[in-house]
């Protein structure tokens, strides 16, 4: 019922707003060139790619394989390093920075969504989501409520202690966005995450980035899939290293409300 | 510190996720430890053996055995030098050799002993009281030989307890009956404690009786000794006690000490070298566990370099999560030593265990160093054979790891 109720137009949506001026941009990608050699061949992934992500932002990073959007989303994700360009996340310069401020970034600014959902056998829900911020160095109580308020969020209150093995897809991939927004990032990064997912599933999933999105948060979605992209307030296209299409969109209202995701975790029928 | 034990934790539930290789390679450690507390064991059960041997020839003794003749293969004029009556008094006189106990004669002689039809071959030495206490031999039933018996010469004998045994049918007492010792009849009047067999001789097949009777009765008038058998005071100042004896000796023989024809047997030095020579086999049985260890290692080493390889995505996932270098290098490292640490431990209770049986005729004895070694050991075991895998867990790039299959 949230979701009929005018929600749609809660979200900031006007393609003419020179958005980069009204607040400093969470990412700022300028002449993103990233090369590899490969067999003695330089290969360039991405050339020359610019790219501007204000606060807010659902973006989604489309092309197909080979384009260059992994090579984009782990740039982004701080995981690579561009061979030139400027990139600065969250007002912070990305280049110059070594192995451990590079993970301190990615620990606080960033929060990851994989495809393969990259839960950690052997740990319970709580503490997959409790991780991170433990690296951070928040306290066991604290990190431990923070981490029980995420779960309840994406719907998996009643889940804390399952392991991983123990969990649908889909319910994995909600305890990987519990543990993305677990530390309060400035950016969530999802890659392909409705990738291993049935239908059912990926539309809660994506129900639940809508959510995401209303409240406020940022999120950069990597997908080739065109109707997951739909539920984005931007399009980005790639193709082979370049942005060939950039555009604001309408997103489209999901067909599940985030209620439903709450309710149906035990009806969950994805398999992995 | 929460944080140190939520990586224990988490170690032990990493090293629980595979329980048969985890016990594989624990046993490695385990068998390591295990065999360096056995053999240590051992060999300080030798060296005790050795060292029991020794003391049972007495108690801070020197021997001094006499030539019995002249010193004639020094090539100088010395006639008669023996051990005799006034050896053994200017010996005991205080002043002359302040570092000495006592003194005994001694006269050994190999006789058969005969109780009617039983008969029983044994050492018959001649001395004085003074001999079974520097000896070490002490009277369980009856009474030792008197200075009144050497005295009056009186045919009395304390006899070892093989001899009694091989003598006497089992429940029979032999205190005060006659034996024959050779053609001469001698009373029993003292049964001496079991000594036990050291080595190759049976210290409890003998008869101690008064020296005179033995001159008198067994090997015939005679001025002089085969040996003295010499007390010191204390171990410490044996080697005081032994150059007094030397000075003494040289002086009533008119010679120099270097040339006196007696051959000293000094009971600190024998345990000295005993000791030293133990020390390099339990040394050398060391080395060999210690090998053992090491192999136990490289099995830690190469587990944990194969659980690396297995986790490279969960290390992935970690890195790509905020973990930093040092936190994946420590939860890796807390785990091999937890493995080997753990190897340990049953590794010390197993070789605590085994060492309470006798090995080889050895009864091993735990020397109290060798559990805490080995136990450091298994602990500095896990910590360098876990370091460079866990080194090249922490190295490993997110990006890599995360599309490692």
């Amino acid at each position: 019922m949230i979701l009929t109720r005018g929600g749609a137009s809660r979200v900031a949506f006007d393609p003419g707003a020179p958005a980069s001026l009204v607040e400093a941009p969470i990412i700022a990608l300028s002449n993103i060139v990233k090369s590899y050699m490969m067999g003695g061949v330089e290969v360039l992934a991405t050339r020359s790619v610019s790219l501007t992500v204000v606060r807010g932002e659902f973006v989604a990073v489309m092309g197909a394989s080979g384009s260059g959007k992994s090579t984009l989303m782990n740039i982004i994700g701080c995981l690579d390093i561009p061979t030139s360009g400027h990139y600065s996340l969250d007002g912070v310069n990305i280049r110059n920075l070594d192995d451990q401020a590079l993970s301190r970034i990615r620990n606080t600014k960033i929060g990851f969504v994989f495809q393969g959902f990259n839960l950690i056998p052997r740990m319970s829900a709580l503490q997959n989501v409790e991780l991170p911020m433990a690296y951070a160095g928040v306290k066991p109580k604290e990190r431990r409520e923070r981490a029980i308020v995420a779960l309840r969020l994406v719907g998996l209150g009643s889940r804390l202690e399952h392991f991983s093995n123990e969990l649908s897809g889909g319910q994995q991939q909600r305890v990987s966005i519990a543990r993305a927004i677990s530390t309060n990032p400035a950016l969530i990064l999802a890659d392909e995450p409705t990738g291993n997912l049935d239908s059912r599933s990926s539309n809660e999933l994506m129900a639940l980035f809508t959510d995401l999105h209303r409240h406020g948060r940022t999120i950069v979605m990597i997908t080739h899939e065109n109707d997951i992209a739909e539920y984005a307030s931007r399009v980005v296209e790639l193709r082979d290293g370049s942005v060939i299409r950039d555009q604001r969109q309408r997103p489209r209202l999901p067909s599940v409300s985030s209620n439903t995701v709450t309710s149906s975790q035990d009806g969950d029928g994805s398999e992995v | 510190m929460s944080n140190m034990f939520s990586n224990l934790i988490m170690a032990v539930r990493g090293i629980g996720s595979n329980w048969l290789r985890t016990l594989l390679t624990m046993l490695g450690v385990l068998i390591g430890v295990a065999s360096v507390i056995v053999l240590l064991a051992i060999g300080t059960g030798t060296s005790r053996s050795i060292e029991n041997s020794i003391q049972a020839l007495g108690s801070n003794t020197l021997t001094v055995f006499g030539s019995g003749g002249s010193g004639a293969s020094t090539g100088t004029q010395i006639r008669n030098t023996n051990l005799n009556s006034a050896s053994v008094s200017l010996i005991s006189n205080a002043n002359n050799a302040p570092d000495v106990q006592s003194v005994s004669p001694v006269i050994t002689t190999s006789v058969t002993a005969t109780n009617g039809s039983s008969t029983y071959t044994t050492s018959v030495i001649g001395s004085t009281p003074s001999y079974l206490v520097a000896s070490n031999y002490t009277v369980s039933a009856g009474r030792s030989i008197s200075t009144a018996d050497v005295t009056s010469h009186s045919q009395v004998i304390d006899i070892g307890a093989s001899v009694a045994s091989g003598l006497f049918p089992v429940g029979s007492n032999p205190l005060g009956q006659q034996i024959e010792l050779g053609s001469a009849r001698f009373t029993i009047v003292g049964l001496l404690a079991s000594k036990g067999s050291t080595g190759l001789t049976n210290a409890d097949a003998v008869v101690i009786a008064p020296y005179t009777a033995v001159q008198d009765q067994l090997t015939g008038e005679s001025q002089s000794f085969s040996e003295l058998l010499i007390q010191g005071k204390s171990a410490a100042t044996l080697s005081l006690a032994q150059s007094e004896v030397q000075s003494i000796l040289a002086a009533q023989n008119d010679t120099t000490v270097a040339a006196l024809p007696f051959n000293v047997l000094n009971q600190a030095s024998l345990i000295t070298t005993a000791t030293s020579s133990s020390k390099t086999f339990t040394a050398l049985l060391g080395w060999v566990a210690a090998v053992s260890l090491l192999v136990g290692a490289i099995g830690v080493m190469n587990i944990m370099l194969v659980t690396v390889t297995e986790r490279t995505r969960e290390i992935g996932i970690r890195k790509a999560i905020g973990a930093r270098k040092s936190v994946v290098l420590t939860q890796f490292l807390i785990e091999s030593t937890v493995i080997s640490f753990m190897g340990g431990v049953l590794g010390a209770v197993a070789g605590i265990v085994v060492s309470r049986f006798t090995i080889a005729g050895v009864k091993p004895v735990l020397a109290s160093y060798s559990i805490p070694l080995a136990l450091g050991v298994a602990l500095s075991v896990g910590i360098v054979a876990g370091f460079y895998p866990a080194y090249r867990a922490a190295s490993l790039r997110p990006i890599d790891a995360l599309r490692y299959e």
